[in-house]
């Protein structure tokens, strides 16, 4: 009885070991990531210099900003691994202060919500009155969520966010794809591409929630991006 | 019929010049471009700012050619259209 128990605890430590994220998943999660959205940023660059139409142009914003944001994302984490710390606001190096913390977790938050923010403006921008000042009110946006983020160091506070975040999300995308008749395959990907970006988010933010449930979000966030990428080459290449 | 959006007005005024062997007058282009005075006179230029076309002289008259890049957006125009719709963009 007492040898099956013992079986057990070693396969669940094996188990645990298996799916423990280290440094070398977390730099080849980050690697592929950025990879994707810088590939699809400058795949596309022809196409928008040669056309200058605005969807496009906010299409690859938000891989770029998405690029810039997993960057510091992978900045957050490898600070966490290291400095063996649970939270970015305990990180204070002796030159940057207290602030390297709050400001580096700021500019992530603020370069995701962009992000999400411009993949759903490229998909709605025609149906958007006022265009000129929509995009000042998303930053506007997101730099209240980010310094929320930030003032409020509260989980509570960081899932209220982040939920109400994705049902934005959810709400235009279901708008979008009933004006276009649900044309487009590509929005369920939009859909997924948010819910795990809002899932990466919560990640950093609330320490060990997911446990080992982290790597199967980023086996999923790295299938969504490599399905958008493959979609992207498939077009820019194609004639 | 629908309204031709700015991308579609920009392609059917390269694909009238490219058709008139690359060498047509500024008069038959805006008639046969179907667009007012005052559009046309804003599509040329951004088309020459944009380095889509150039002016020619000749014989004391101006035409209007497409450069390489006005070619290179006859090219790959289908394939911008084809992006656009296929991420709802």
């Amino acid at each position: 009885m007492s040898v099956g128990i013992g079986q057990g605890m070693i396969g669940m430590e094996r188990m645990g070991q298996v799916l423990t994220l280290g440094v070398g998943t977390e730099i080849m999660y980050s690697f592929i990531i950025i990879l994707c959205s810088l590939m699809i940023y400058f795949g596309t660059k022809e196409l928008y210099e040669l056309s200058s139409y605005k969807g496009l142009k906010y299409f690859r914003q938000a891989f770029l900003f998405f690029a810039i944001a997993y960057f510091f994302r992978s900045l957050i984490k490898f600070i966490l691994i290291y400095s063996n710390l649970r939270e970015i606001f305990e990180f204070s190096p002796k030159f940057f202060g207290m602030m390297a913390g709050p400001i580096t977790l700021f500019i992530f938050m603020y370069f995701s919500s962009m992000a999400i923010f411009y993949i759903l403006y490229s998909a709605n921008y025609k149906s958007m009155k006022e265009r000129k000042y929509n995009l000042y009110f998303f930053h506007t946006i997101s730099f209240i969520i980010a310094l929320f983020t930030v003032v409020f160091r509260n989980p509570f506070v960081y899932l209220g966010i982040n939920v109400l975040l994705l049902l934005i999300t959810v709400f235009t995308i279901y708008i979008s794809s009933k004006e276009k008749k649900g044309k487009h395959s590509l929005y369920k990907i939009y859909l997924l591409l948010s819910l795990f970006w809002v899932l990466n988010i919560i990640d950093i933010l609330i320490p060990g929630f997911f446990d080992i449930g982290q790597i199967l979000i980023y086996l999923i966030s790295s299938g969504i991006f490599f399905t958008i990428l493959y979609k992207v080459l498939k077009k820019v290449g194609s004639k | 019929m629908s309204k031709r959006g700015r991308l579609e007005i920009t392609h059917d005024i390269l694909k009238i010049i490219q058709k008139n062997k690359n060498h047509i007058k500024p008069t038959p282009l805006l008639r046969k471009s179907n667009v007012s005075v005052s559009r046309f006179k804003e599509y040329l230029n951004e088309l020459l700012e944009k380095g889509f076309v150039n002016k020619s002289l000749e014989k004391g008259k101006i035409f209007i050619v497409l450069t390489e890049k006005g070619f290179g957006f006859l090219k790959k125009y289908s394939t911008i259209l084809d992006f656009i719709d296929e991420f709802g963009i």
